[in-house]
């Protein structure tokens, strides 16, 4: 996941639950409020009918027993007076929330209850206040609440996304331009990514002077490669050449002439050695140019016609069946080897009469060739170490370790996935996918 | 026809030299870059054989040098052990003749020179004569008389190579490299050469009797003439 998204993630789940515990706190405190006030009210009504008490009063207040406070048609309050029995001892006032029928209408009511004697008598005193309106400015409190907080938590989101955006861009341009986007360390952009933030600048210098490094250690290396190519050919070319010039003296006995032969293809040897192995070091070090376009198919064609007498002398059956021209860019000469390597593998360790099968397959991303033959294959154990130096695939002369190497850094350099399927005695298939 | 050998390894050019002085060339040396660059100032050769490593300097700008003087037609073939991908293209760029990458074998050198006189002296002809056999460069045909007879590519080029290095063995090893290129890891001591080989001394021999075309022994083959 990435970072800003990590942050933004965060952000939101804080602010969600600070908004429901900050709410949740408001709506309660505002109930509270609310019934306070209302308790107040009641209780001081209460105290000024205590006050203004009178017999009279008491009377008329009996006797509408039955009927309501009739100039509150909104029925908002009550007043009831009960005479009851004469032993009450209690006399504190009681709160409660109540539903009661006023002529008809059921609404909520907030009810002191308070039982009080007055010249002997024991009365019963409630007194009821609606609840209804103020359950409807909570219901507007609360949604307004929900509201502006809900719109709080839209626009500190999205101004966090921003800020976030904008302090991680920098960052973002780093890991793309200077990770991401780097094929070749050779055409490295060391400009720096302005940022304000120190943290990035220290990320950015740090990966240029990586990439110095890398670099320094790829020119040492190219450098060094170039050395020992010179300094491994040159003597071997001294060799060959005075071999050669001895070959062609007359008069030299048979005997000497095998030696001096023989050297020649044991130098020969060395050469197709060290060529194999300086052509993996300078495919590892990035110094093939990869822009030529390049057409398996017609590379496919042109190695058979290359191979052809190789693959007649073992009575190999051919055949190459592509359903597709498939095309692509890379280095012509290095795929060429990398083909030539691998069918000429499947030559070489193919019986006699076996064959050979180059088939394809399109699927939506990749394309995949496959090259399988009818040879001895190889153990499991092989298979897995096929693409290791020097590894050996039996005890021929020309094994195949480096061939497959070859394939192998030729086949990254293009980022081609290969694929080895083998089977002892019965043959081997390897698959590339572009 | 006179060659000049820049080369700071003292024995390959002295090898070289041998060789090429027994093909009738007359040949100079020059170890050095300055030495080199005399030589050429003085005299004009047919042939440049130019090592691109010298110990005080680079190769590369004798070659610039060369082909920003008037008039001078001199083949430059570089050989070089030095394994930079585009020396190659570097050096054909700049005006060389050929490359040959070292290890080269001699038969392949001189038979590169001779494509290259071939190229550069176009009023030569196009043709050589091998005993009653004519091989025409150009079309890439052999005949007989008015017979043309019906080679392979492959044959032909084997045919070509044995002809250009005449009275010379020419090994398997060197044929085999000059028909199928540097294939890596091909087993350079196969005996599909000699097939090829058998094919073409068959078809010669349906004409005209072929014992100019020696096998020597286990080491390779030979046109005498």
């Amino acid at each position: 996941m990435k970072l800003q998204v990590k942050f933004s993630l965060y952000n939101a789940i804080t602010k969600i639950a600070i908004i429901l515990v900050l709410g949740s706190i408001i709506l309660f405190s505002l109930d509270r409020l609310a019934y306070n006030q209302l308790d107040n009210r009641l209780i001081k009504k209460k105290n000024k009918i205590l006050e203004h008490l009178s017999n009279n009063e008491i009377d008329s207040l009996l006797n509408k027993e039955q009927s309501f406070t009739d100039y509150n048609i909104l029925k908002e309050e009550f007043i009831v007076l009960t005479d009851i029995a004469d032993n009450q001892s209690d006399s504190t006032a009681k709160v409660f929330t109540e539903k009661r029928e006023i002529e008809g209408d059921v609404e909520v009511y907030r009810i002191l209850n308070y039982k009080f004697s007055y010249q002997k008598n024991w009365y019963n005193l409630e007194i009821g206040e609606t609840m209804t309106a103020l359950q409807s400015i909570k219901n507007s409190i609360r949604f307004y609440m929900l509201v502006v907080l809900v719109a709080a938590l839209l626009i500190t989101l999205v101004a966090d996304f921003t800020f976030s955006n904008f302090l991680l861009k920098p960052f973002y341009l780093i890991i793309d331009k200077k990770i991401n986007l780097v094929n070749d360390p050779s055409h490295y952009d060391y400009q720096n990514i302005p940022t304000s933030t120190n943290d990035f600048k220290i990320l950015d210098n740090s990966i240029n002077s990586l990439m110095r490094k890398i670099n320094t250690l790829f020119a040492l290396e190219k450098q060094f490669i170039a050395n020992v190519s010179h300094e491994l050919l040159t003597p071997i070319s001294i060799l060959s050449t005075r071999f050669e010039n001895m070959l062609n003296t007359p008069d030299i006995p048979v005997e000497h002439e095998n030696k001096i032969y023989s050297s020649l293809k044991t130098l020969n040897r060395l050469k197709l050695i060290i060529n194999s192995l300086l052509l993996i070091s300078k495919v590892e070090n990035n110094q093939y140019l990869k822009t030529e376009e390049i057409s398996l198919k017609q590379e496919i064609t042109d190695i058979h016609e290359d191979l052809e007498d190789r693959i007649a002398d073992k009575n190999i059956t051919y055949k190459a069946d592509l359903s597709k021209d498939f095309q692509f860019t890379g280095n012509k000469a290095l795929i060429h080897t990398l083909l030539i390597n691998i069918i000429n593998n499947a030559i070489k360790y193919n019986v006699e009469g076996g064959s050979i099968t180059i088939s394809d397959k399109a699927e939506a991303e990749k394309y995949i060739l496959t090259i399988s033959d009818t040879g001895t294959g190889m153990s499991a154990e092989l298979a897995e170490n096929a693409f290791d130096r020097f590894k050996r695939g039996n005890s021929e002369e020309n094994g195949f370790g480096l061939g497959l190497a070859i394939v192998h850094s030729i086949a990254k350099f293009h980022k081609i996935r290969v694929d080895i399927k083998s089977e002892e005695h019965k043959g081997t298939s390897i698959s590339l996918f572009f | 026809m006179n060659v000049l050998i820049v080369e700071d390894e003292k024995s390959l050019a002295l090898e070289m030299d041998e060789f090429l002085s027994k093909e009738g060339f007359i040949v100079e040396h020059a170890w050095k870059k300055s030495s080199a660059e005399e030589k050429i100032f003085v005299n004009s050769y047919d042939f440049i054989l130019l090592d691109l490593g010298l110990p005080d300097g680079d190769g590369f700008d004798i070659l610039k040098q060369l082909k920003a003087t008037k008039d001078r037609d001199d083949a430059v073939i570089i050989l070089t052990a030095r394994s930079a991908v585009d020396d190659r293209i570097k050096g054909l760029d700049e005006g060389a003749d050929d490359y040959l990458p070292k290890p080269f074998s001699l038969n392949e050198l001189l038979a590169r020179m001779h494509a290259i006189t071939r190229r550069k002296h176009k009023l030569e002809k196009n043709e050589i004569n091998v005993h009653d056999f004519l091989l025409n460069i150009q079309n890439r045909t052999v005949s007989f008389g008015e017979e043309r007879l019906n080679l392979t590519k492959k044959e032909f080029e084997i045919f070509n190579y044995l002809v250009l290095n005449k009275n010379r063995v020419v090994s398997r090893m060197s044929l085999t490299e000059h028909v199928w290129g540097d294939i890596l890891e091909v087993n350079s001591d196969s005996n599909f050469v000699d097939v090829h080989v058998k094919n073409l001394r068959k078809k010669l021999a349906s004409v005209s009797p072929t014992d100019w075309f020696e096998t020597v022994r286990s080491i390779g083959y030979r046109i005498n003439c």
